[in-house]
């Protein structure tokens, strides 16, 4: 690898790694590069990547703070993080038995605008850069999803009175490390 | 003056109640992992707990509530709050670990079918559901905690599209007072 090069991580890379990301997983039937236990800690040094990527991860790790911790700490300062997950109205949020955690889009908020009444919560820290949520196909067609992604008080009023019904599928969170 | 223990008080302790968290930026008088038990204290030691917005982190809430009701006084009261599983708040943090509704306490409350999930027994002494706003002004939260039949109802047929937020549990603790009665 070149040192200009970026360097990605992909978490739990499973069969469809980003393409000049390295790789890990704990199954060996992947495309991981390195075997390990995502789940809790990962196998590299401080500061060591450009981007971090969780695809649809997030809601199978044990502990979200110090998954979110470990991410910071492999981090560069001012590195991308691009986090997948269900939306917690999606049928995708329940299918899987290894799903821990059911997620909003404002459940990384947290650790990016950081509300004052959770700054003693959170270890780690991030810009939120964008958040998108992906709806299903008929609300997308009925401009639902635009609404949702470019108005946030809209996101807001979906994700309290409208997403039962007008039912979410995925969240993407991008967020940039801050150290 | 009656002891008052607040778990997992956060930065919002119940005036003149003792403060239990894990987190040192707390107004907590005592620091302890809430997935701990037992908590530092003796049997019977309290009159209420207050466990607002507590019971949806802890790993294990059967151990948990056993050890509110080891806590609390015979007939000690446990005032809990906790999200409604179809309020966005529920999801809103990524250390909720449960979502709830407002009969997610009949293990420990219904003396038939859930009993021999755990010795803790309490009384309920009331329920009370919040909902959005909207719905609010509607009168619908008026009705679904006026009657036990129309909340029944509402979690059943109406909870996704008229959405609620918090649920409120009093709940007595049943266990024998110290000369060995049932209190």
């Amino acid at each position: 690898m070149s040192p200009n090069q970026r360097r990605i991580l992909d978490v739990g890379c499973g069969r469809a790694k980003h393409p000049g990301a390295i790789g890990i997983d704990r199954n060996p039937a992947t495309d991981a590069d390195i075997l390990c236990d995502w789940s809790r800690s990962y196998p590299f040094a401080d500061s060591q990547f450009d981007e971090v990527r969780l695809i649809h991860v997030l809601e199978e790790v044990p502990d979200i703070l110090a998954t979110l911790a470990e991410v910071h700490r492999v981090c560069r300062a001012g590195a991308r993080v691009v986090i997948v997950t269900p939306h917690y109205s999606d049928h995708s949020s329940y299918c899987s038995p290894t799903h821990r955690w059911h997620l909003s889009s404002f459940s990384l908020w947290f650790f990016s605008d950081k509300p004052r009444q959770y700054d003693y919560y959170a270890p780690a820290n991030f810009r939120e850069r964008r958040v998108r949520v992906t709806l299903l196909r008929l609300w997308r067609w009925l401009g639902v999803e635009f609404l949702v992604n470019h108005l946030r008080w809209f996101r807001r009023f979906w994700e309290y009175y409208l997403c039962f019904v007008i039912r979410g599928k995925y969240v993407t969170f991008e967020l940039e490390a801050v150290k | 003056m009656p002891r008052i223990l607040d778990v997992g008080c956060g930065k919002n302790k119940f005036p003149g109640a003792v403060g239990l968290d894990r987190n040192p930026a707390t107004d907590a008088d005592l620091l302890s992992d809430l997935n701990r038990v037992p908590y530092p204290f003796r049997d019977s030691s309290f009159d209420e707990i207050r466990a607002v917005h507590v019971v949806e982190h802890v790993e294990d809430v059967i151990r948990f509530m056993e050890e509110m009701h080891r806590l609390l006084r015979p007939s000690g009261r446990l005032y809990l709050v906790t999200p409604h599983y179809t309020d966005s708040g529920s999801y809103r943090d990524p250390t909720h670990r449960w979502h709830l509704n407002s009969f997610s306490f009949y293990y420990f409350t219904q003396p038939r079918d859930y009993a021999f999930y755990s010795p803790a027994r309490f009384r309920e002494h009331r329920v009370e559901i919040r909902l959005l706003k909207l719905w609010r002004w509607l009168g619908l939260e008026w009705l679904a905690n006026r009657s036990r039949t129309f909340r029944k109802f509402w979690e059943h047929y109406l909870c996704y599209v008229v959405r609620g937020k918090e649920i409120h549990f009093w709940l007595d603790a049943i266990k024998p007072d110290t000369k060995g009665q049932p209190a």
